[in-house]
């Protein structure tokens, strides 16, 4: 199962006294130099991969043969990566999505889409946030091509509420933490996890970002680690896509649909089916296309339907996934 | 000798028929009461004894025995002090040649021999009406309510003296004329659809709430309008028959609550404060068992303003009444069951600093935030509300031209015709409303096309909703067809009724 070297690596990194950082550092200088024999041997317990067996985790070092090279590459990659659920999502091709708590519905049904669309190409790298995350989730989870990656030990949940979504990525998709088991979150555990996220992706999408928000500091690192930066565009003015603009304004590709991911990528992208639309439907959506977020009653009156009839209209255009309600009655086209 | 006279107490709404007998023999002076009276009815001997007095009558100075049968009801209150006297009178030959023992004697007195009127005065009335009694004395303050029972001869008196009289034949007292019952008599809620600006959608939700008998839940802003839609509507439900009426009436006559009209005859509006507790909300009390917010509400709306911020027990203590229609208190002297069939309107805030989904402020709370503040609410009890509506605070400003906002009376209307509908087509299945639909009426009566089949499974996928939550959308969507005088439930009903369940859609 594990070889010796990554056993001892394993326990090296977790199980020697000293500083974390220090040790890191050392283990780092020692790979590089080859470990002692007489180190392997000392390091060599079982006791942690028993425990690891039990649970159904496993641990992926650095010296591991499906460590993922894009994030290897990196030089503050992690030494060891302990995993829950399908291990073979690491060898194939990843793209991040990452978005901030408060996320405008508009954009997270963006997300959704865009995720799931990708999910058939790439496997979907993502954390257990709220907001954008979650909507990544969404979008990809059913193709269980989605790695999420924790910022706290893999038995630990943060936030607590998406315990049973947590549970439903380890059956389908995986998990990945570099933190301990029963290690809290803390602010810096963040920081550190974006990095992660950024080094194992080949591209990172930004749905929504705040002027000073950790969905910048993963964008910041998938600059610092020559990842393709993508973003979504915001209105001028809204707070939750400042980080996305000045994003775009560095020159991160500008993306409306998961064509533009795909096509960036050379990938050709599946054709949607097309929906058939009533004539109330179609003019609805025509109006919202044209004028971007209206409230029910003003695409009432441009339509000349009825209130009723418009409700009605907007209900069915968002179920077929084709315009999203954004809170006080007001509606979007996707 | 002894004289026995008929008086009625209440237990629960139905009148229970009391014998005040009363003995009057030689004997050392004293004066007892036995049959298990609580204190208000023993406090009746001082009373009835200076009322006596002052009316100029004669308080007999023997040994007396009161009693009341049956001797194992617990008698309460001050309605039976009239029947102590008129038995005291009789007992003591005050009352020569007259015929007491077919007539009630209902009225509480005052030290001069005023009678002052009782509590509960109309369901008494009805129940002994129920048992074969034809005539009732009872106080002029009560005349009002007491004349929409009709067909019984009803004699309100003044005083003591009154009734001295009347008995004797001096001076017969005029039976009262019965007051016919008009529907809104009173006529003039304040509130009125007219007056409430824009809100189409929420307004739309409230005609279909209404026409179907449904649940109403108003999520908005602070100063949105909420409270003066939800003040709107008794305004467009369907009027008052004149059973609903006395079953409304004989509710709020034993808690006191009847105004000057004598008769409820418009829809009641409840607002309970929500520092309410669960005994003021679903009726209690120590001795007297009150009806409570929901019994009053009964016929008419029980408006929760905030939601949230009730506290837990008491909202799920809702949850059966809200089912069954009635309550039923028990407590150690009795179980009381009351009927409780209101339709219920609640109104919260979006989140916790109120402004998600505003038009003009940024809404600052987290998604989990949001959650937690919805949480208040538990599952079941949002499950009893079929429609879940967005209030927002939209300035209109970017409507050019302005609708004209419909009175409350053209809403009525078409309110009045889906009731219609609905009563044709429940006619032997014991319901009024789709709202009161169970699995069997839904099988019968709202058969989805194929294609609305396909469209409800498709909402439920997108929305993960429950089954409970199909069967309610399904209800609303025959509401909306009604109102549409469909007979068939159509794709377009189903896509308006799914976009009512607003708190569905945040699992």
């Amino acid at each position: 199962m594990y070889s010796d070297i990554e056993k001892a690596i394993v326990n090296l990194n977790y199980f020697t006294e000293g500083d974390y950082r220090e040790k890191v550092v050392r283990l780092r200088k020692m790979l590089k130099e080859g470990i002692s024999e007489k180190d392997i041997k000392s390091k060599k317990s079982d006791k942690l991969f028993a425990f690891l067996e039990k649970k159904n985790y496993f641990a992926v070092t650095i010296a591991s043969s499906d460590y993922p090279e894009a994030l290897k590459a990196t030089d503050e990659a992690p030494l060891v990566l302990f995993g829950a659920g399908n291990r073979e999502l690491l060898k194939k091709r990843k793209f991040c999505i990452v978005g901030s708590r408060i996320t405008p519905s508009w954009a997270e049904a963006v997300t959704k889409r865009i995720s799931g669309e990708l999910s058939e190409t790439f496997t979907i790298v993502t954390g257990l946030a709220e907001g954008g995350d979650r909507a990544a989730i969404d979008g990809a989870i059913g193709s269980g091509n989605l790695i999420t990656v924790l910022p706290c030990g893999l038995d630990v949940c943060y936030p607590a509420a998406h315990y049973a979504l947590k549970d439903k990525i380890e059956k389908s998709g995986l998990l990945l933490s570099e933190y301990f088991f029963g290690e809290q979150a803390r602010s810096y555990s963040f920081h550190a996890r974006n990095r992660i996220l950024a080094g194992l992706a080949e591209g990172v999408l930004v749905v929504s970002a705040g002027a000073r928000s950790g969905t910048s500091i993963t964008a910041g690192k998938a600059l610092d680690y020559g990842r393709d930066v993508f973003a979504l565009p915001y209105n001028v003015g809204v707070r939750q896509g400042e980080g996305c603009n000045a994003l775009l304004k560095k020159g991160a590709t500008l993306v409306t649909d998961s064509e533009d991911i795909l096509s960036y990528y050379g990938v050709q992208k599946k054709k949607r089916v097309s929906v058939l639309l009533s004539a109330e439907e179609e003019k609805v959506l025509n109006v919202l296309r044209e004028e971007g977020e209206l409230h029910t009653a003003v695409i009432a009156e441009r339509t000349g339907l009825k209130i009723y009839e418009a409700t009605a209209a907007l209900s069915s255009l968002e179920i077929k996934n084709l315009a999203v309600k954004a809170g006080g009655n007001r509606y979007s086209a996707l | 000798m002894i004289a026995k006279i008929i008086c009625f107490a209440l237990n629960g709404l139905d009148g229970v028929p009391v014998e005040v007998e009363a003995d009057v023999n030689k004997g050392v002076p004293s004066y007892e009461m036995v049959g298990l009276p609580d204190t208000a009815v023993k406090e009746s001997k001082e009373r009835v004894r200076s009322a006596l007095k002052n009316s100029g009558l004669l308080f007999p100075m023997n040994r007396i025995t009161i009693n009341f049968a049956p001797a194992d009801l617990k008698k309460q209150g001050a309605s039976f002090d009239l029947a102590i006297a008129v038995s005291l009178l009789k007992a003591s030959e005050q009352l020569v040649g007259a015929n007491v023992s077919d007539t009630v004697f209902l009225g509480e007195l005052s030290l001069n021999g005023d009678l002052r009127p009782v509590n509960g005065l109309l369901p008494i009335l009805i129940s002994a009406k129920g048992r074969g009694y034809q005539k009732f004395i009872v106080p002029v303050g009560n005349a009002r309510e007491a004349s929409f029972l009709g067909g019984a001869e009803i004699y309100p008196a003044v005083s003591l003296t009154d009734v001295v009289k009347h008995l004797i034949g001096i001076k017969p007292i005029l039976p009262l004329e019965t007051t016919e019952f008009v529907a809104g008599a009173k006529g003039n809620y304040s509130a009125d659809l007219k007056f409430v600006k824009g809100q189409p959608m929420a307004r739309r939700a409230l005609e279909i709430a209404v026409a179907g008998g449904h649940n109403l839940l108003m999520a908005g802003p602070p100063g949105t309008g909420k409270t003066m839609l939800a003040r709107c509507l008794p305004t467009v439900m369907p009027d008052l028959t004149f059973e609903e009426a006395l079953e409304i009436t004989k509710i709020h006559s034993v808690a006191g609550t009847l105004g000057e009209e004598g008769i409820v005859t418009t829809r009641p509006f409840r607002t309970p404060h929500h520092t309410a507790t669960t005994v003021s909300m679903c009726g209690g009390g120590n001795r007297v068992v009150h009806p409570g917010e929901i019994s009053l509400a009964h016929g008419g709306v029980l408006f929760l303003d905030e939601l949230p911020e009730y506290k837990r027990s008491t909202l799920e203590a809702l949850r059966q009444p809200l089912e069954d229609g009635k309550i039923t208190v028990s407590r150690a002297g009795g179980s009381y069951t009351y009927p409780s069939r209101f339709m219920l309107c609640a109104s919260m805030n979006p989140c916790p600093c109120g402004n998600y989904g505003s038009a003009n402020q940024t809404c600052t709370c987290t998604p989990s935030e949001i959650r937690n503040y919805r949480k208040k609410i538990s599952g079941p009890l949002l499950d009893r509300i079929d429609l879940q509506v967005e209030v927002d605070n939209v300035t209109y400003d970017e409507l050019t031209s302005r609708e004209r906002a419909e009175s409350s009376a053209e809403v009525k209307a078409r309110v009045d015709e889906a009731r219609k509908i609905q009563r044709a087509r429940f006619g032997d299945y014991g319901i009024v409303t789709n709202a009161e639909m169970g699995e069997r009426e839904i099988s019968a009566f709202c058969a989805l096309s194929e294609e609305g089949d396909k469209i409800l499974r498709e909402t439920f996928e997108k929305m993960h909703l429950s089954a409970r939550a199909r069967a309610r959308i399904v209800k609303v969507a025959r509401t909306i067809a009604d109102l549409d005088f469909s007979e068939n439930i159509l794709p377009k009903h189903v896509y308006e009724a799914a976009s009512y369940r607003l708190y569905d859609k945040l699992s």
